[in-house]
């Protein structure tokens, strides 16, 4: 036997549609769980609190899917306006944003600072919509009590920005580290090459990349992997 | 009491699934995932394995190869807990040793008792 394959007695044409909707799967039927264990009369008022948190806050990443697949059909028809972006802020107010969410799952997120400013090419919702997906995805990976790290770094030779998120759990066996780099420029792939990601998150990841002349990327640690977006660096930086 | 090891890398629903396991007297340890699930096979030594499909690094099928390799791990009953219960062929299912599927989907916490219940 071996990792799974022939186990599923079909193998789905993956639309994005279809991938959409396997996607949301996971965060409904958590909902419904979570919604469904609020009716237990033994609850205490404290736990009944927690578990309408968790609701919320699955609730709302699961919105944030929503929102990213309304812009990415979008994106042909749209103008995005590209701009000097300092990404250290952006990413400042990415944990700002996310960090409710990690707290709530005892992990924690921050911005792995650098010394001296940089500047990117970017549209800063396309950008911003990247980081938090790459977060997102960090936090399902990452084992518990560790920290999730978002980090900047300049590749002069070749003149681009890279913003990367960084995540610490079980490294990814060889099979999934080459299922995922197929991903990431692809559309959404049959789901029995992972069965409960289509791929969905790096397909969108990429093409608010793309309409930002910018590419994706990962790269395999021995304890986790980091997701990456390198974007153009501004002529502007020299004037900082 | 009848230990259960529940492995699923959601922390949240991890949470539910073994509130609900435990409320109905079973014995309850929780794995993230694979590595953590074999360690606790061993030192837990579960009565029933209750299995998320996708975990954090592996899949499912992995830890299913490495428990059915041992002659002491591979009669422990496998419950698979999934979002995507009907892809799956049953009769290849058995040959991974499962012997149930819930569909987490529209599983109900009754269900998830019903169907530990069913293969102790």
């Amino acid at each position: 036997m071996n990792g799974g394959e022939g186990i599923f007695d079909v193998t789905p044409q993956i639309t994005p549609l279809v991938a959409a909707a396997h996607e949301l799967k996971a965060p409904l039927a958590l909902v419904r769980q979570l919604a469904l264990r609020l009716g237990d009369e033994g609850l205490s008022n404290a736990e009944r609190q927690r578990l309408l948190r968790q609701t919320v806050l699955t609730s709302e990443r699961a919105l944030r899917l929503t929102s990213d697949l309304t812009k990415v059909a979008r994106l042909d028809s749209a103008l995005f306006q590209l701009e000097p972006i300092n990404p250290d802020q952006l990413c400042r107010d990415v944990v700002s944003e996310l960090q409710p969410l990690f707290q709530a799952y005892g992990r924690t997120v921050a911005v792995k600072g650098r010394r001296h400013p940089l500047l990117l090419v970017a549209n800063r919702d396309l950008l911003r919509r990247i980081l938090l997906g790459f977060s997102d995805n960090a936090l399902h990976y990452s084992l518990p009590g560790t920290a999730v790290h978002l980090q900047i770094q300049a590749l002069k030779k070749s003149g681009v920005v890279r913003v990367g998120v960084r995540d610490f759990g079980p490294a990814l066996s060889s099979d999934m580290w080459r299922t995922l780099k197929k991903k990431l420029n692809t559309a959404p792939q049959a789901i029995h090459a992972r069965p409960e990601s289509s791929g969905l998150g790096l397909f969108i990841a990429s093409q608010f990349a793309d309409a930002m002349n910018g590419r994706i990327g990962a790269v395999r640690h021995k304890d986790g992997a980091t997701f990456y977006v390198e974007l153009q660096a501004s002529n502007q930086l020299s004037f900082l | 009491m009848t230990r259960v090891l529940l492995v699923e890398d959601d922390a949240w629903l991890a949470e539910v699934e073994a509130g609900v396991l435990t409320g109905a007297g079973f014995e309850v340890q929780v794995a993230p995932h694979a590595p953590a699930a074999i360690d606790l096979v061993d030192s837990f030594q579960p009565e029933v394995i209750v299995l998320d499909v996708l975990l954090a690094g592996s899949t499912a099928f992995a830890l299913l190869n490495e428990l059915q390799s041992y002659s002491d791990t591979a009669m422990v009953p496998i419950i698979l807990c999934t979002n995507i219960a009907d892809q799956f062929d049953a009769a290849k299912l058995k040959e991974y040793g499962v012997n149930r599927v819930v569909d987490k989907t529209t599983m109900h916490p009754d269900d998830l008792i019903a169907a530990v219940r069913s293969v102790v």
